[in-house]
């Protein structure tokens, strides 16, 4: 196993590399935005149901009510939300993590040779 | 209702989870299986075992209970309780993982380099675990009384029992298993029940909710006072809360890799969508038929004999109690393992020994905290919970991961302000509580106020300390976001004995 040393000149390299930037900058790009998002959606529906009262009371079927098709999709959106994200880290995180990955477990080898 | 069948029903849980914790023990031999059963389980079984471990007494028979009394507001639980999920997932699961710690306390002692910070997170995690604990406990007590006219405090000391005997014996592994067989359980004993309600209530002609019931599905149209302010904090504290409850995140240590995990994470929104859909329906049905019941935290166990009758009626009590106990176990096991790891390392000496005394001082406290206190809404008591994480280690996690300029000053002020309010609020809820009034509210609900209070206090001193950053900033920043597969030492944030 390498030593701390080695570890901290390892953990440079990577920083330094233009595509660890661009890893750190594509998964914020999409983090931050989405959450952002996502908490507006949620707070939306509170909001139309302080304000909105007509609105969420007009009924779809039966006794159910708007603002009772908009709590069920509160499920259904968070599910998409979190397929999505796995969607996206699987096609354009993991490929390139793969790739520092590899060429840094590459350059380890080659300097314990 | 027969007395028989739901003894039968809680017997049968406690044997199956106690055969299936028996599989771990000859499995669970080193520190690391304890803690987090050596990162080997798949994501559908890791998936099972959240789901069950999450859904407590509060999911069980609270929600439903709830939505009887207060209507279409209390529909924000279970959807807070899935979206801190998605919070977890995309914020902070991926950084924490690498940063390899295993535990909250942990956490703070690798990014903060100061045993400071890393007590006062230990005594966080500790008090979360107890409160989220005691309503279990309680819960238990309620549901054995209503099957058997047992003394209160009968059913408690059962599931603590347990639980114990459990976790001493298996740790992390076993309860693994333990745990996905009891969402299952949870799922099925709600599921055929509500077929059968369904069905007689079509018989009946499928009569509406009655008077007021305009009101009643609709949100915030005066179910509770300061309704609006409730909610919105309501709202916070169970998206921000999730990532602060010890036995939620330790669970992201037992899947092999990242990908791993995230797949974890969508089965179990899945799963808890599911499940959480027939809280609400019991609580519309309980609306119809059971409209005097008190409290409402027996509503599930109470309509099967109301609607379906006979001895129908009493073998499906007696399945519903069965999921109930399903719940106190899996939830209570899961708090158990944590807070007795955080205890076993930080209090004790560590290893394999200290963690099983530990357990046992783990189960005691809420036993005898339940036993004292008067028992409120189990969600409520819950929430208070959700609301304690949020206001501690919401800031924590997220200035940790995200802000280099924390300092272990700065984030100990934030944990003891923001932890300290709410504990406070928490107190006052239990002891005199509920209180009315806008006060009432405010300390019902305090997130609203408590987490950003922390987080200012957090960043303020932070900003005031600036000579107390961690001088090993940069390289635990670099080990937080380097890629999740990089096989380098991620640093050696393991349980000490190990």
């Amino acid at each position: 196993m390498a030593t701390r040393h080695d570890d901290a000149s390892v953990y440079e390299r990577i920083e330094a590399d233009d595509r660890f930037r661009e890893l750190r900058r594509r998964f914020r790009s999409w983090v931050f935005p989405m959450t952002a998002a996502f908490l507006a959606w949620y707070l939306l529906y509170v909001a139309l149901s302080g304000w909105a009262r007509d609105l969420m009371a007009v009924k779809v079927l039966g006794n159910v009510n708007v603002a009772l098709v908009l709590g069920l999709l509160q499920f259904v959106s968070t599910f998409l939300i979190a397929w999505a994200y796995s969607r996206y880290a699987a096609r354009r995180l993991d490929p390139l993590a793969g790739e520092i990955r590899a060429e840094a477990e590459h350059e380890a080898e080659r300097e314990r040779a | 209702m027969s007395t028989a069948y739901g003894v039968a029903a809680v017997v049968l849980v406690v044997l199956a989870s106690a055969l299936i914790g028996g599989f771990g023990i000859r499995l669970s031999r080193t520190t690391s299986d304890f803690y987090v059963a050596s990162r080997t389980v798949s994501p559908l079984w890791n998936a099972s075992a959240i789901g069950g471990e999450y859904l407590s007494a509060a999911s069980f028979l609270g929600v439903a209970g709830l939505i009887l009394v207060h209507g279409a507001d209390m529909l924000w639980l279970p959807v807070g309780w899935t979206g801190g999920y998605l919070v977890l997932l995309v914020l902070v699961s991926a950084p924490l993982r690498r940063s390899g710690a295993y535990t909250l306390p942990d956490f703070a002692e690798a990014r903060l380099e100061s045993m400071l910070v890393r007590r006062t997170a230990g005594v966080l995690v500790v008090l979360i675990g107890w409160l989220y604990l005691m309503p279990q406990f309680q819960s238990a007590g309620l549901v054995l009384r209503a099957i058997t006219g047992a003394p209160e405090g009968v059913g408690g000391l059962l599931v603590a029992a347990v639980v114990a005997v459990n976790v001493l014996s298996g740790g992390m592994r076993s309860i693994t298993f333990v745990q996905a067989f009891q969402y299952w359980l949870k799922l099925t004993a709600l599921a055929v029940p509500l077929v059968f309600l369904l069905l007689a209530w079509r018989a009946d002609g499928t009569p509406g909710p009655g008077a007021g019931a305009a009101t009643w599905a609709l949100p915030l149209a005066g179910g509770r006072e300061y309704g609006l302010y409730s909610t919105y904090s309501l709202i916070l504290a169970t998206f921000l809360g999730t990532m602060g409850l010890p036995h939620v995140l330790v669970r992201f240590y037992t899947n092999p890799d990242g990908r791993a995990a995230r797949r974890t994470t969508l089965a179990v929104l899945a799963l808890l969508g599911a499940f959480y859909l027939m809280p609400a329906v019991y609580g519309t049905l309980g609306r119809i038929y059971l409209p005097g019941l008190r409290g409402g935290d027996m509503v599930v166990l109470t309509l099967p004999a109301r609607l379906v009758g006979g001895v129908a009626g009493d073998l499906l009590t007696a399945l519903v109690t069965a999921g109930a106990f399903a719940a106190f176990l899996s939830t209570s096991s899961g708090l158990t393992v944590s807070v007795a790891g955080v205890i076993g390392q930080d209090i004790l000496r560590g290893g394999v020994r200290s963690f099983q005394a530990a357990a046992v001082v783990a189960v005691v406290v809420p036993l005898g905290l339940a036993s004292l206190t008067r028992p409120l809404p189990v969600a409520d008591v819950v929430g208070l919970a959700f609301a304690v994480a949020a206001s501690s280690f919401c800031p924590l996690l997220v200035l940790g991961i995200w802000w280099r300029r924390l300092t272990s000053a700065g984030a100990t002020a934030g944990l003891l302000t923001g932890g300290g309010l709410a504990c406070g609020a928490v107190l006052l809820t239990l002891v005199g509580g509920p209180h009315t009034g806008l006060a009432g509210a405010l300390l019902a609900q305090p997130a609203a106020w408590s987490v950003p209070v922390a987080f200012v206090v957090m960043i303020v001193v932070s900003l005031l300390t600036p000579g107390r950053i961690p001088p090993g900033v940069a390289r635990i920043m670099v080990r937080l976001h380097t890629p999740e597969t990089l096989d380098l030492d991620r640093g050696d944030w393991r349980p000490r004995s190990s």
